[in-house]
This record gives structure tokens, C-alpha cells and sequence, in this order.
């Protein structure tokens, strides 16, 4: 009977240590990392012989809040000139954490690619190539070349990134419409207006 | 004179005769007990042969027989894995007590258990059980998938990889799964967070199809799965069990040793131990590998007891741990990627075989521990407690840029305190009870550093229960009620951007169950139980604020959810004939705020995309269905059975359907048994189809209608072999014969991919 109740001592005592160490910890800030908040489509004019000329044009796409319901993003409109040729290049950023995403697609540019997509390809106004150069097929820097003939001044330009997709599939097409069939998710897709003066 | 591998039991009984001795009203009222520790015997079968009349003995070991004449009479006594007892006793007034010695029998599979199988619970609800020779042939499967060879009992899938059980309809936070009698607590709201349980050191798996808040607490609102090992030896014993199994989709390998030990030295003190592996790699669909889908799975357990003949007490822990893939093609990006797949009906990603899982995948480690302890007050009287703890750690990784894939994107640690006092009774009268308390304390943390505003908040939570159960044994006849009070407080906290959110909330619930069983002959009973339940809302559904890729979907939590409040009837009928079984199981299930998550019209644009919004809504449902299963023996070699389900449930509000409600379905097989008659090296190979009908009950919005219908032929054969005094079993299985292409309702990735196809599996089980 003695050792029964030194056990039931210990027991309580046990009992006492596992309820009260039972407690959750405050919470901490996360901030989301990786969240693109920033999107801008930086346009340089070139001349014949592909050399920068003329001032800097940038375009932003920004939803400051990342993924949160009832906020949409904020899209400015990209504004070029028909007959003219451009260097593109993309800046991507997370305004929450202050990250640079550009740096990051960069090195990881075997699991990225950027897809060119919407009505100015679809009514031939713009062509684009890849010229990030060594022929990896990225997307973040671009050659452009607006038509000179649109017929209208007013079109749309769909940008879209992916992530983790078999670059063997997708290839180089900057305007392969099929990129979902290269697997991979989606981590941008933007539709900015476009006005051609 | 306690010899080696043998339980010896005393069966006291004590013959009391009325006054009045020419009318039938003479009592045999007995006690079956072990020899060594006097420990009582539950559930050994006592009949009469002549009046065709018997009893269960009860958790004390006792049992009483009523209104019986005087005469000659035929007393049986089973009791599985011992010799069956047949004695002849004269009753009259002033017969003396006689005792009986029950002696253990090497446990032959095939035969013994379909008799004296014990319930590990005995309740008025329908309960079937998974053991012995089917449990075996579920080796190397998860609980989820182990369980659907139980009538009523489906799977909600994500995958090949994760499934978790479904009773009549209900899932996750709606039935509870116990591992060795304590309720697991791990992060089972999520509908790909599988049930953090190996099977293997199950010795049996019993599920209860009622509603059982009273006797376990809040959430047993669809049922209660029981996973239990073998009892431990209180005798000089030493077993030791293999399992090896292998399979050729995923190209999975599987090994579980038991061992099982009782001291000679000192009386009552026995061990188990157990541990078991499991590597997988990619699943193949008829047509293609699924990428990503393979798994690793470690786990051991080992439980330490002592018995006297007052004092019973164990020790017990568990750990499991798992790594499992989650097909790539699932993790959309938004939601045209998801309708773009759902369209292809395939994954785009075209997978080889491999072993190496890459992200997304989870990684779940959950340790168990538990105290248990019981003490004889005095004859009638027995003191109980059990403690449990857990500790539950989720990580889950996604598809991220750079050196975050390292970086979990859920980090969950989840502890758990549940404590169990109660007090048994049982009367020299027909009453036997309990009346206990029942705490659970848990405390969730997310750990920070994953770069993610986290989906639940940090909580914590506490549920007082009390709770009385009574059960009145007259004859054939058996009813019990019971009563419960719990009261429930959630403190939540955490950070959204910079905002501290905070909640505070408390529940409070009154439960009952009321049930009857009636033997109406040796072959034949029926049962009845009509039980309230309730389940608070989830920290999910209160809290959820997230991104859910699998369905590209925002899904947003309400704080002012009520809780769910049910109420469940459950009748069934028992028949046990010479050549055939026969089990029927009716049921309505009546909720009242039933929680779901509703797409709402609304979709959100971010810079990623489009998804669609879910919230989660309240509304009143009716859950009914009937279970079905049975068995004939056309010859001693020739034998059938078949089993089906359907379930029926409705929002009462809309009448409209819920999401994922199984769809009708069948399993049906014959099996022809082969070899010499008598000697123990036996064969048997059983053919076996299941029917699966399309889910044609559909919710006003799903991402894709439901797929068709489809039917499996599955191919069993399985053959004993005497080694020495040991046994050897062999099994070759052929699941998905014809290599049919299928996609199942319940499975989560029917949007992305077709199911498993062919899968041949070997099977080693050795006892020695």
C-alpha cells in the first residue's frame, strides 16, 4: 500500500509537468516570402544595329498585399510606339520581405520560363524573341518589335511565368500558348493593356 | 502450475435457485476469470444448449442466465484461442459451484476466431472488426485502405498515398481513431493529412458505426475506430511475428516484426514490441507514372505490463513517422492551371519510376505515450486511469524558389494531454457502469520561419467531460444509456501581415446514447442505439485564411461558427448460421449546423491569377444509408461472400447534396479452398470483384462532374504452411487485375489523375 501511494505521487507529479508544459507559444510575424508583389516591364528603345538609344519606358504591375482576398492588383498600361523596336526586361520583387525575385529566376533559370501571350501576338502587332542569351529561354530580357501597321491603338499583352516546367517541352517559343502541357504551376499571369501611339 | 503458451481460466459458479423450483425462474450466474491473476475475462461466450439461450460475460467476467427450469442442461463456454468447454449440469435448488478450467489452443486462423471472436468494446451499436485471417490480407495497406474491407467504411483520398477512413459518410474530425485506447490527435482536419497510424500493430481494428460522444468524448459523431494490439501476456510466453510484404506498383517493400514476451519469473508481467518500415516509390496509373507519389514510412512501438490480482497496470508508446509525396500536376498555380488539367484528365508531367520524393511532400512525425492503470476496489468496484500524451509534427514543403524548397511552408507542433478517471461497477444485480471524467488538453504552435502567413492560427484548447454509463443485462436482453457534459475553450492568436488576431471562444454540449441488443436466439440478434453527439467547429473552419493549391482555391474561415450537433440511430442484425452470416446495418443521421465549405461566386485576381473563394456555411443535413454484408458456404472448400454499402445525404436547407459523399458499391467474391482435408497445409484462392457506381447525388458546383462508375477483378490466393510447431503464411494478390483505368469519387486527385492500376503484392506472415 506504500508503494502504491508513491506511485500515485509520482503519478500526479507527471501529471502536473505534462499538463502545465502544454501551452503554445506566441505567435510571430511571418512575413510571405517568394510573393510576387511587384511585376514592371521595363521597354528600351534599339536602333538597327540592337544598341540601346532613347529613354526608359516602365510598366508596373503591383498588389501590394500579395494573395489576399478583395484586393485586386493595379496594372499601368504599357504605352510604345508602332514601327519601333525594344528591348524588354523584367524586374520582379516582393515588396513585403524586400526580396529581389529577378536574382532568383535568374539562377534557378532551368525551372522558370516566361510565356508571351494575348491579342498583340495574336494580331501579329508585336513579335518577340528571347535575348537573355546562351539560348536559355527565359524571358527575363526580350527583344520586341511593335508593327507598324496595327489598325488599332488599343490591344493587350498576357505575361506569364512558370515554375518548375520541362523545358524540353516548351522550347523557346517566348509565345508557346500550350505551356501548361510542360507541366509546372503558374507563378505570374498578368494581362496588361496595351496603347500603340 | 503455470505451463508455458498456456492460459488457464476458473469459472466459478455459484447456482442460486428461487423458492419457488417447479417454475422456471432458477439464476446461473458465474464468473470467468485467469487462472494465474485472477484477472476477469470479458466477453467468453456462455450458453445453454438446450434452451438455446446465452450470455457474454462482462468487462468483471461475469455472467448471469435467468428464468431457467430445473432439468438437465448443456453448458458451452467459448472463448477465442482457448478449447471450447461443453459440461453437462443438473439445476435445482441448492446445486454447489463448479469450476472449470478453459486451456489455451494453438490458434488456428482459420477456424477459431469466427466463433469466439471477442469485440474490444462492448456497446449496443453495429461494431465489425478486422482481424485474424482478413486482417492479414490487409497487411502492407494503410488504415484507410485496411478498413475498406469493412461494410460502410470508405476512403477519402488524396492520392494513392493518403487516405483516411470514412464512416457512413463522415471523415476526419467527424469519427475518431483511438491507438491503444487514446484518442489520436493529430492534425486530422485536413483532408490530406492522413491518420498518423501503423496498422501493423494492430492485432485487431474494430470500427463502431454509432455515435459514441458519450463514451469518448466530442467529435465521435460518425463513429470510432479502435486500433488495437494484442493483449499482453501475463504469463511466461514468447512469440514472435513476421511480416514481409512486397508489391510490384511503387515497387514497395514492407517489413513489421512483434515480438511478445511474458515474464516466468515474476507472475503478470509481460512486453510487446514492434516496429515496422515501408518504402515506396512512384505509383503507376494503367497508362502513366504519377510523379512524385512514393513514400517512406518508419514506426515501432513496445508496451510494458503488470497484473495482480488487484493491480493492473501498462506502459505504452508509439512512434510513427512519414515522408509522402504529393503528385506534382496537383500543386496548380491558379485556377486556369487547374482547369487546364482537369481537362487533360492526366498530368501534364510526364514521370518515370523513382524512390526520390521531391516537393511538394509532407513529413509527419507523431509520438505517442501512455499510462493505464486499473485497481480492484473490491468485488464490484474497480478504479480506473489512463493518461496519454502526443506530440504531433507536420511540415509540409512546397514547390518554392531557391533554398526555400528546404523551407517547410506548414510547420505545425501539436501536444496533447488526454486523462481518463472512472469508476466501474458491477452489481450483484443486472446493473454494470462507469462514471468518470475525461480531460483533453491540446496546444497547437506554428514554428516559425516558413515564409508563409500560417493557415491555423497558435491555440490552445481544453475539454472537460464527464460522463455516466449504465447497462442493464436481463437474459438474452442487454440495454445501457449513458449521459455525458463537456465544456470546451479555444484561445487562438496570430499574426496577419502585422495585425495580432486574436479569439477567444468556449463550447459547451450535453450528450446521450440510449441502445438495446437483443439475442433472440444463439444465431441470431438485433441491436438498436439512438445517440446524440456533437463536435465544436474546427480551428480550420473557424480560422482557415489561405491558399489551397490542390483546388486553387482561397478558402476563409468563419469565427462565429456554431458547433455540430448529431443525432444518430443505429439498428442492426446479427445472424450467424452453419452455413451462413448474415450482417445488416440501418441508419439515419440527423445533423443539426452542419459545417461545410460552399464556393461562393466570387473568384480573387492577384498578379498570380484567378481562384475561386470557399467559405465555410452552416446547414442542417440528413445522413442515411444501410451497410450490408454476408457469407455462405456452398461446400467445406466452396465459399462466398459479398458486402455493399449506400449512403444517402442531403442539405436539409437547400436539399441540395454535400461534396465527397461515397457513391453505392459492392465487393463480391468466391473463394475454393484446396488440399488435404484435416492437415493444416491449406490453400485457398478466392476470386473477387467490387462494383463502384458513379456518384450521381452531385453538389451544385464541383471542379469536374463525377466520374463514371467502374468495377475491379481482384485475385487472392493464400497458402499455410506448417513449419515445425510454427506457421508460415503465403499470399499472392492481384489487386486491379485487368489493369482497368478508374478515377474514384472520393479520391481528391480524381481531377488530376486516374487511380492505381495492376498491382501484384506477395505476402509472408511467420509465427514462431
Amino acid at each position: 500500500m506504500k508503494n502504491l501511494k508513491i506511485v500515485s505521487l509520482y503519478l500526479l507529479a507527471l501529471l502536473a509537468f505534462g499538463f502545465s508544459s502544454c501551452k503554445s507559444e506566441d505567435p510571430e510575424k511571418e512575413n510571405d516570402g517568394e510573393v510576387i508583389t511587384d511585376v514592371t516591364l521595363i521597354f528600351q528603345e534599339l536602333n538597327e544595329s540592337n544598341a540601346l538609344i532613347g529613354d526608359i519606358l516602365s510598366f508596373k504591375a503591383s498588389d501590394p498585399q500579395g494573395i489576399e482576398v478583395g484586393k485586386t492588383p493595379t496594372l499601368q498600361s504599357i504605352s510604345l510606339t508602332k514601327g519601333k523596336k525594344y528591348q524588354m526586361t523584367i524586374e520582379v520583387s516582393n515588396s513585403i520581405e524586400g526580396e529581389d525575385i529577378t536574382q532568383e529566376i535568374l539562377e534557378e533559370a532551368e525551372k522558370h520560363q516566361f510565356f508571351f501571350l494575348g491579342q498583340v501576338f495574336d494580331s501579329s502587332f508585336f513579335t518577340i524573341q528571347y535575348a537573355d542569351g546562351d539560348g536559355i529561354g527565359l524571358g527575363l530580357k526580350n527583344i520586341v518589335t511593335v508593327s507598324s501597321s496595327t489598325g488599332t491603338n488599343n490591344s493587350s499583352m498576357r505575361v506569364v511565368l512558370r515554375h518548375d516546367l520541362d523545358k524540353k517541352v516548351s522550347g523557346t517559343n517566348p509565345n508557346f500558348s500550350n505551356f501548361v502541357q510542360a507541366g509546372g504551376e503558374t507563378d505570374l499571369d498578368i494581362t496588361f493593356p496595351v496603347i500603340l501611339n | 502450475m503455470i505451463q508455458k503458451a498456456m492460459l488457464l481460466l476458473v469459472l466459478i459458479l455459484s447456482l442460486n435457485s428461487a423458492l419457488h423450483a417447479q417454475k422456471c425462474e432458477l439464476v446461473l450466474r458465474g464468473r470467468v476469470l485467469h487462472k494465474e491473476n485472477n484477472q476477469p475475462i470479458e466477453a467468453a461466450y456462455v450458453w445453454i444448449l438446450e434452451s438455446k439461450s446465452g450470455i457474454s460475460t462482462d468487462a468483471n467476467g461475469n455472467f448471469i442466465l435467468r428464468d431457467l427450469c430445473p432439468g438437465k442442461y448443456t453448458l458451452q463456454i467459448q472463448y477465442l484461442g482457448h478449447k471450447e468447454i461443453k459440461q453437462q449440469l443438473t439445476l435445482n435448488a441448492g446445486s454447489s459451484n463448479q469450476t472449470f478450467l478453459m486451456e489455451e489452443e494453438a490458434v488456428d486462423l482459420g477456424g477459431v476466431e469466427v466463433h469466439g471472436h471477442r469485440e474490444s468494446v462492448q456497446t449496443t451499436t453495429a461494431v465489425q472488426s478486422l482481424y485474424g485471417e482478413e486482417l492479414l490480407q490487409s497487411r502492407g495497406e494503410s488504415l484507410g485502405e485496411s478498413l475498406k474491407r469493412v461494410a460502410g467504411v470508405t476512403t477519402f483520398s488524396t492520392g494513392n498515398t493518403i487516405s483516411k477512413p470514412v464512416i457512413h459518410g463522415m471523415h476526419s474530425n467527424r469519427i475518431l481513431i483511438l491507438n491503444n485506447g487514446i484518442r489520436l490527435e493529430g492534425q486530422q482536419w485536413g483532408a490530406e493529412h492522413a491518420p498518423e497510424i501503423d496498422p501493423f500493430l494492430a492485432e485487431e481494428i474494430t470500427v463502431i458505426k454509432g455515435a459514441e460522444t458519450v463514451r469518448f468524448g466530442p467529435e465521435a459523431m460518425g463513429g470510432v475506430i479502435l486500433v488495437n494490439p494484442a493483449a499482453l501476456p501475463t504469463s511466461k510466453i514468447s512469440t514472435t511475428e513476421i511480416n514481409l510484404v512486397g508489391s510490384s506498383n511503387g515497387r514497395a517493400g514492407n517489413v513489421s516484426v512483434t515480438h511478445v514476451g511474458g515474464s516466468g519469473k515474476i507472475a503478470g508481467l509481460g512486453y510487446r514490441i514492434q516496429g515496422s518500415s515501408r518504402k515506396a516509390g512512384n505509383i503507376q496509373t494503367p497508362n502513366y507514372f504519377q510523379g512524385n507519389t512514393g513514400m517512406s514510412e518508419t514506426s515501432f512501438s513496445g508496451a510494458l505490463g503488470y497484473s495482480s490480482k488487484k493491480l493492473g497496470t501498462e506502459a505504452y508508446y508509439s512512434f510513427f513517422r512519414t515522408e509522402l509525396g504529393i503528385l506534382q500536376d496537383a500543386h496548380t498555380g491558379n485556377l486556369s492551371d487547374l482547369q487546364q488539367i482537369i481537362k487533360n484528365g492526366a498530368p501534364f508531367t510526364q514521370a518515370e519510376f523513382t524512390y526520390t520524393l521531391d516537393n511538394p511532400k509532407q513529413v509527419v512525425a507523431h509520438h505517442l505515450a501512455k499510462l493505464k492503470a486499473h485497481y480492484h476496489l473490491n468485488p464490484s468496484w474497480k478504479l480506473n486511469f489512463q493518461y496519454g500524451f502526443q506530440a504531433n509534427h507536420r511540415q509540409e514543403f512546397d514547390r518554392r524558389r531557391g533554398d526555400r524548397n528546404a523551407r517547410p511552408s506548414l510547420d505545425l507542433e501539436l501536444f496533447t494531454n488526454t486523462l481518463e478517471v472512472f469508476v466501474d461497477h458491477n452489481l450483484k444485480s443486472n446493473w454494470t457502469g462507469s462514471l468518470g471524467i475525461h480531460l483533453i488538453q491540446q496546444a497547437n504552435s506554428n514554428v516559425p520561419g516558413t515564409g508563409v502567413t500560417p493557415l491555423i492560427p497558435n491555440y490552445d484548447m481544453f475539454n472537460g467531460g464527464i460522463f455516466l454509463m449504465e447497462k442493464y443485462l436481463k437474459g438474452p436482453l442487454e440495454l445501457e444509456g449513458g449521459l455525458r457534459f463537456d465544456y470546451r475553450t479555444v484561445t487562438a492568436a496570430r499574426y496577419v501581415g502585422n495585425e495580432l488576431q486574436k479569439a477567444d471562444l468556449s463550447y459547451q454540449n450535453a450528450s446521450a446514447f440510449f441502445g438495446g441488443l437483443y439475442q433472440l436466439s444463439p444465431s441470431l440478434s438485433f441491436t438498436s442505439n439512438l445517440g446524440t453527439a456533437w463536435r465544436p467547429p474546427n480551428v480550420n473552419e473557424l480560422f482557415s485564411q489561405g491558399l489551397h493549391h490542390g483546388a486553387a482555391a482561397v478558402e476563409i474561415g468563419d469565427a462565429n461558427l456554431d458547433s455540430e450537433k448529431s443525432l444518430k440511430w443505429v439498428n442492426g442484425l446479427t445472424y450467424e448460421g452453419k452455413r451462413s452470416t448474415l450482417e445488416l446495418t440501418g441508419y439515419a443521421n440527423k445533423i443539426r449546423d452542419y459545417i461545410y465549405l460552399n464556393p461562393t461566386s466570387e473568384t480573387f485576381v492577384s498578379l498570380r491569377g484567378t481562384f475561386n473563394v470557399y467559405e465555410y456555411l452552416q446547414a442542417d443535413a440528413l445522413f442515411y444509408g444501410l451497410d450490408v454484408s454476408g457469407t455462405y458456404s456452398f461446400s467445406d472448400q466452396f465459399n462466398g461472400y459479398a458486402k455493399g454499402s449506400i449512403i444517402r445525404a442531403k442539405n436539409m436547407e437547400t436539399e441540395r447534396f454535400f461534396p465527397f459523399i461515397p457513391s453505392d458499391r459492392m465487393d463480391w467474391g468466391l473463394s475454393y479452398s484446396f488440399g488435404s482435408k484435416g492437415i493444416k497445409e491449406s490453400n485457398r484462392l478466392t476470386v473477387s470483384n467490387l462494383l463502384v457506381s458513379r456518384q450521381n447525388r452531385e453538389p451544385n458546383f464541383d471542379l469536374a462532374p463525377a466520374p463514371a462508375g467502374y468495377g475491379l477483378l481482384n485475385v487472392d490466393y493464400a497458402k499455410k504452411i506448417q513449419v515445425a510447431k510454427n506457421e508460415l503464411s503465403i499470399s499472392v494478390q492481384v489487386s486491379n487485375l485487368l489493369n482497368t483505368e478508374f478515377k474514384e469519387y472520393m479520391n481528391r486527385f480524381r481531377y488530376f489523375t486516374a487511380d492505381m492500376g495492376r498491382n501484384f503484392q506477395l505476402k509472408f506472415n511467420y509465427q514462431f
